[in-house]
């Protein structure tokens, strides 16, 4: 799960596509989270097998998004779920 | 090659695009009509002895015009751009060169240049043709006419185009370009020189 900062030109619709194009990945959703003037800001889940990071980094800031951070990553051979604790 | 073609042709379905490129084309066309109109009108009444002279005179306004339409577009939208992509940088605080959006935008200019610079070439070159049949069956009187009917035909075109896209009454957006052209005849006509 990726927190995005993107300009509104291109439109999440050509985002999400464009980085479902990638290799190894299976699906992709795309979340608007905040619309200022020139940027939006946006949540991206991606699903797959075998997820080429690097690729998909390159995807996004080739249609001239930021990748503010890596928020969730899964792995392994099972899913794992976040695990719930006293502080939340 | 291909793929600047293809830059092009991808550019041309954004909306924003067709728009800013339909303003140069029409506004650049109808200064290519006029110019026409006012070379034709001109050529005859100072006593131009044949058509092919007249036609070469339109070429080179032509040539002007069309330079004048792709140069002044190329450099307006150069800057326009550039400016539009640094306020996206200074928003996302990061460079966009070579990015995707940054090669959309040049695509964009590519286009709103050779819009405009088809214009006035449309303009001038379709009521100068004309001037090539003086001669046996045409007189230096019937050519000047026709080109002027075929400038305000384009200019009458391009008004029912505008209206086509505005949702307006066509014949009369027609009529109301078109009579620019019988204005600036009229114009050459009564002003001295």
């Amino acid at each position: 799960m990726l927190d995005l900062l993107k300009p509104h030109d291109p439109d999440v619709v050509t985002f999400a596509e464009s980085v479902a194009g990638c290799e190894g990945v299976s699906g992709v959703n795309i979340v608007l989270v905040e619309t200022d003037k020139e940027v939006q800001n946006v949540k991206l889940t991606i699903e797959g097998d075998s997820i080429p990071v690097d690729s998909v980094h390159e995807t996004v800031e080739d249609l001239g998004g930021t990748v503010h951070s890596i928020d969730e990553v899964v792995c392994g051979d099972i899913l794992v779920e976040e695990s719930e604790t006293p502080q939340d | 090659m291909f793929s600047r073609l293809k830059r092009l042709l991808r550019a041309l379905e954004r909306d924003d695009v067709r728009s800013i490129s339909r303003r140069y084309f029409i506004s650049n066309g109808f200064d290519g009509a006029l110019t026409s109109v006012g070379v034709a009108v001109g050529s005859y009444l100072s006593g131009v002895p044949d058509g092919l002279t007249v036609f070469k005179i339109g070429i080179g306004a032509a040539i002007g015009l069309g330079t004048s339409g792709v140069w002044s577009v190329w450099e307006i939208e150069r800057a326009e751009k550039r400016a539009e992509l640094k306020r996206i940088e200074h928003a996302m605080l990061t460079d966009l060169d070579e990015t995707q959006i940054q090669r959309q935008k040049a695509g964009a200019r590519q286009v709103n240049a050779l819009m405009s610079g088809m214009g006035p070439i449309i303009g001038i070159v379709f009521p100068m043709v004309p001037f090539l049949f003086e001669g046996a069956t045409l007189s230096m009187r019937d050519t000047t006419l026709i080109s002027i009917g075929v400038a305000v035909a384009i200019l009458f075109i391009f008004g029912a185009y505008l209206a086509d896209i505005s949702e307006q009454n066509w014949i009369v957006a027609g009529a109301r370009m078109g009579l620019a052209g019988i204005v600036v005849a009229v114009l050459n006509i009564i002003l001295p020189g």
